[in-house]
Formats: structure tokens, sequence, C-alpha cells
């Protein structure tokens, strides 16, 4: 079967002994990693179904790729949780996958009790001890194909609840063999991962070694602000390869990290290509990483979770300018987009459309969620010779005339903020649950990247944000909460919110004088 | 000190920083909050805290960052 498995079984072939996973405290080989696969695999696979969900509450270490694979030999698919989120969050979570079977280390299984899941809880450390049954694997492969799903990711919902995207086999690989055709890693190679394990972007950082034999370390998330401690480790196994989010090359751009005259800076890894994607990267910051980096490719990419990864690439062939807009480039292989005008017809060069997808690295929906699933995933209403199913990203675009897309904004109120999707109307319908709530607008200030949270009612700013804090992921938590006697209004009595827009981005400018 | 716990409490409200310690190192506060912490601790009190300072030891406590702010005040002259 064409599965990211059968890459899992051939690298334990072929490099056996070499380390595939680097935490801060441990390692595993590409057979290492095979047998705790195969004896998670038996053991999920003696009491579960095929295609039916397992939780997985693991925490950042090199057992948890294991676990997920593992789950994968079973013929299930795992649904990533990160256990430090609030309860409430990771209540909707459960609730949305539904899963019997949960999987957590010791020092994470309280907390999935506390979040209340009250089924089969079972201990990672235990799992990995289980006798490897090969009539058990042999069974479950059987009954899956490459369209069976493989995981399930979570991002934000416009109606409140966390969406779950659900991802086969032959998505994951249709992303993972487009992208390697462009970055070309090899067994040298070594990926210095931020991903938080739960989250789309950790599929490159886990699955790329099992393709190319090289490895991975996973940089513990406390270093992501402390750049000097950052690039020591990315320095001591020297990494050759990052795919982060455009923040998290802004972070320590900002802090100054490259700043320092020549042997003052931070230490400088062998890097050979850095990849980043979830939203527009600052050129300026861009530029320190070049500047730094002179001999390495950069890669922007561009794409949903629900077109698993990255649909779109652009190499940036010189260094950034401030005024430069960066496209997101073209087509992955495996990878068709395009450009919808507002008849539902292809845009022409220069006229913005919504950008769609389709090709088999496409999800196969939203979990349990038909409604949602039929809204965005849809047959393509321009070809009208075959069915061919699309995805709807509700991000605009336009093609310019050497054919590569530009990004266009949003059609919807979504915004990309810390490489995270947000759904402005999952914050504000949370706030509306609190007592004496009247009315509420949440709104992104790009330039600055702050949440904003305009609102009437009783409630105190205090009051709002601690509320927000406790049901919330810490980075949907708006930085800026205003209580105002009334919103500005457009003469049908409508909130008027190009001008609450204007208000933000004064009270933001006036904070800066004092 | 006043001022950096304002700052802080503005950062955060849901966060004791007078009794929480580790504050960097348990993720209490996160990348995003010391980016913008930085630049708030750089207006405030017209120093630059450069990428060699960033260690979580400096920024775990209120009374570490406090140290630090002091010590590069002391560094300017």
């Amino acid at each position: 079967m064409h599965s990211i498995l059968r890459h899992l079984e051939k690298s334990a072939e072929t490099w056996p002994k070499k380390t595939v996973y680097w935490d801060p405290e441990e390692s595993l080989t590409f057979e290492e990693l095979y047998r705790e696969a195969r004896a998670v695999g038996t053991a999920i696979g003696k009491i579960r179904q095929p295609e039916t969900p397992v939780a997985v509450f693991t925490g950042r270490h090199v057992h948890t790729p294991a676990c997920y694979l593992g789950i994968a030999l079973a013929g299930c698919f795992y649904a990533p949780m990160d256990p430090t989120m609030p309860q409430a969050r990771l209540r909707q979570i459960l609730d949305v996958a539904g899963a019997e079977v949960l999987i957590a280390d010791r020092d994470t299984e309280a907390a999935a009790r506390e979040a209340g899941f009250n089924g089969d809880l079972l201990i990672l450390d235990d799992l990995l001890q289980t006798r490897e049954d090969p009539e058990i694997l042999a069974s479950a492969a059987e009954k899956i194909t490459e369209v069976s799903p493989l995981y399930l990711l979570f991002t934000s919902g416009s109606t409140g609840k966390p969406k779950g995207v659900l991802t086969s086999h032959l998505a994951l690989l249709s992303y993972l063999d487009g992208l390697q055709s462009v970055i070309g890693l090899d067994d040298t190679d070594v990926i210095g991962g931020q991903a938080p394990l739960d989250y789309i972007a950790a599929i490159r950082d886990m699955y790329l070694p099992l393709m190319t034999g090289g490895s991975t370390v996973f940089l513990p998330p406390a270093l992501s602000a402390m750049p000097q401690q950052l690039f020591e480790a990315l320095c001591e196994r020297g990494a050759t390869t990052l795919c982060w989010s455009a923040t998290g090359l802004e972070i320590p751009a900002d802090l100054g990290a490259f700043d320092g005259d020549e042997g003052t800076g931070v230490p400088l890894p062998p890097l050979r290509r850095v990849v980043f994607s979830g939203s527009v990267i600052s050129n300026i910051a861009l530029r320190k990483w070049q500047d730094a980096f002179p001999e390495t490719r950069f890669i922007n990419q561009y794409g949903p979770t629900e077109a698993t990864g990255s649909c779109t690439w652009y190499e940036v062939p010189s260094p950034a300018e401030p005024a430069d807009v960066l496209p997101i480039g073209r087509a992955y292989p495996h990878y068709g987009i395009l450009v919808l005008n507002d008849k539902d017809q292809a845009a022409a060069p220069g006229e913005i459309g919504e950008i769609c997808v389709k090709g088999p690295a496409l999800a196969l929906g939203y979990y349990g969620a038909p409604e949602q699933t039929a809204a965005c995933f849809v047959t393509n209403p321009a070809e009208d010779r075959w069915p061919e199913t699309i995805y709807r990203t509700g991000d605009l675009g336009r093609w310019d005339e050497t054919g590569l897309l530009y990004f266009a904004g949003r059609k919807d109120r979504q915004f990309k903020h810390l490489g995270h999707r947000i759904e402005p109307e999952e914050i504000e319908q949370k706030a509306m649950t609190l007592p004496g709530m009247r009315e509420c607008a949440c709104l992104y200030q790009q330039e600055k990247k702050i949440i904003w949270f305009f609102y009437t009612g009783t409630p105190e700013p205090k009051e709002l944000t601690l509320a927000f804090r406790k049901d919330l992921p810490p980075f949907m938590v708006p930085r800026k909460t205003v209580q105002l006697e009334d919103f500005p209004r457009l003469p049908n009595g409508k909130m008027d919110r190009n001008a609450l827009k204007e208000q933000m981005v004064s009270r933001a400018a006036r904070k800066k004088r004092m | 000190m006043e001022e950096l716990l304002e700052i802080l409490q503005e950062l955060r409200p849901d966060v004791d920083f007078e009794n929480t310690e580790r504050l960097v190192t348990d993720r209490v506060i996160q990348s995003f909050d010391v980016v913008a912490l930085v630049a708030e601790i750089d207006d405030a009190f017209d120093v630059k805290v450069k990428p060699a300072d960033l260690l979580p030891e400096n920024f775990d406590s209120v009374e570490a960052m406090w140290a630090l702010i002091q010590r590069l005040q002391d560094e300017e002259y």
C-alpha cells in the first residue's frame, strides 16, 4: 500500500542503526522506531477495529511519532492533542473526536481524565512493552487502503467548536513527495523541528526522515523565544533544514539574533534550506535570515491543513527588499490550484478570486461534520466533463502573467496569528457565554500581530481575559481587551467594523506615544 | 519594579507574577509573550535586551527580569 508505513518499514531495513529522532533527553534509531511502532500497533490492533480514532495525549518526545505510527499500523487513525491546552478546549476536541481509546504518558494521564475522558486510557510506556504480533498487524494492514484515514487534526472553527480535519495515507504521501521533490533532502540532512507534534506542520519534521534517511531533532518549545539557546541546540545536531512557521523565523530575527557584529551573534548552524509557511513573512525578518545565511535556500510555502501541509511553493530568488510582495508561487507536484472568480470561472491573470485546491492531497473532510465538509469540499463548478472535488480555501489570490500565485487576503474574517488559523467568531462566541455581555467584536491588527477584543457589557476586561485564558488555546487569547460604551454604527444600526478598525489603529498609536 | 509588574500584568492579567517562578521554563509565558515583553522593556526602561540576555534564568521571575533591567541600565553608563 502507498503509505508512510511502507517508508517506515523500508527505512528500518536501510538505515537500522542510524538515529531518526532526538529530543533533549532521548533518541531513537530507525530500527527502534519501527519496533516501538509495531508494539503500539499490536496493542491497539488487539482492542480496536481499523478506521477508528485513537486520541493521543503524549508529550513532545521521540516516542510520540512512534505512537502515531503504531496507531496507523493498527489501521486506526490518531487524533493528537496538546495536554497543556485549557481543559475546556480539550473537552471540545475530545467530543469531536469521539475516541474510545486514549494514549497518554504517565504525567499527562491526569490531564486526560480532568478533560473528561472516560474511555480506555492506556499508558504509552506500557504499550511499548507489548510483544509484537505479526498476525494482528498483517490483518490490520489488509483492512485499510490508501484513502483510509491516518490522522485527525484540529483547527479553529467559526461555529465556536474546533474543526477536525481528517487526512488519508495517500494525502500525506502526496504532500511529502511533492515537498521532497522541491527541497531534495538526503540521509545527511538534519531537520530542526519546532512545530508542536499535534499540529499539521509537524508532519514534515516527523515523516520526511522516513523517506530520506535523515533525522529530526525535536527542539524544546521554551527555546523558541531564547535565540541563543535555540541556535546552540540547532548547531549541536548540525541542523541543515528548518521547516518553520513564518512567525518562528520572525521571532529570533525580531529579538536581534542576527544583529550582532561578526562573531557576536548567535552561532549559525549549517543550514541548506529554510522552508516557511503559515502567514505572510515580514520582509525585514526574511532579509535578516538571508543575510545571516547567504548560501541557504529560502522557500515560501502556502496551504491550509485541508490540503495537507502546503500546496504551493516559491523559492525566494534574491535578498528581500522591504517593498517586495512575495508570491506564494506555484503548485507542488500532486496538487492542482484554481483561482475561481465570483462567477465560479477560472480567473484571468491579475483578477482576484478564491484559491481552490484539487488532487490526491486533499483531506477526506471534516470529521463528523457533513455540512461543513459539503460547504468546502465541493464539485469543481468550472469542470462539467467529469466530477472533480476541489477544496475552497476561503483565501483570495491572483495569478500574475508568468503563472505565479499571489495571496490576496480572506473571503471571511479568518486570520492567521503566529502560524495558527483563527476564526474570530470562535473567540466572540466564547465571550458571549459570559453573563452581562452585550455585543462584541474581535479584530486582528496584522502589522503589530495583536488580537483586539472590543465589547459592550458589564464584565471587566480582566474578567474577560481570565475567561479566555481558561477556555481558549493561548495563541487565541486577545492581547488588548477594550470595553466600549457603544460600538460605532452604520446608518442601519449595524456595527461599523471599518470605523472600529480605525479606532483600533489609533488606540495602538496613542499607546506608543505615551 | 512597579512599572515592570504593570507591564507584565497588562500583558498577562491571568498570571500571578509576584508568586510565580520558572515563568519561561514551565512555559507560563510563551514565545510571543517574550517578544512583546522585550519590546516593552526596551521602550519603558530605555535599554536594549540582546539575544545573549534572552535566557530562561533572566525571565523566569519578576526579580530576575528586574535584575536584568538594572544590569542593562548600568551597562549603558
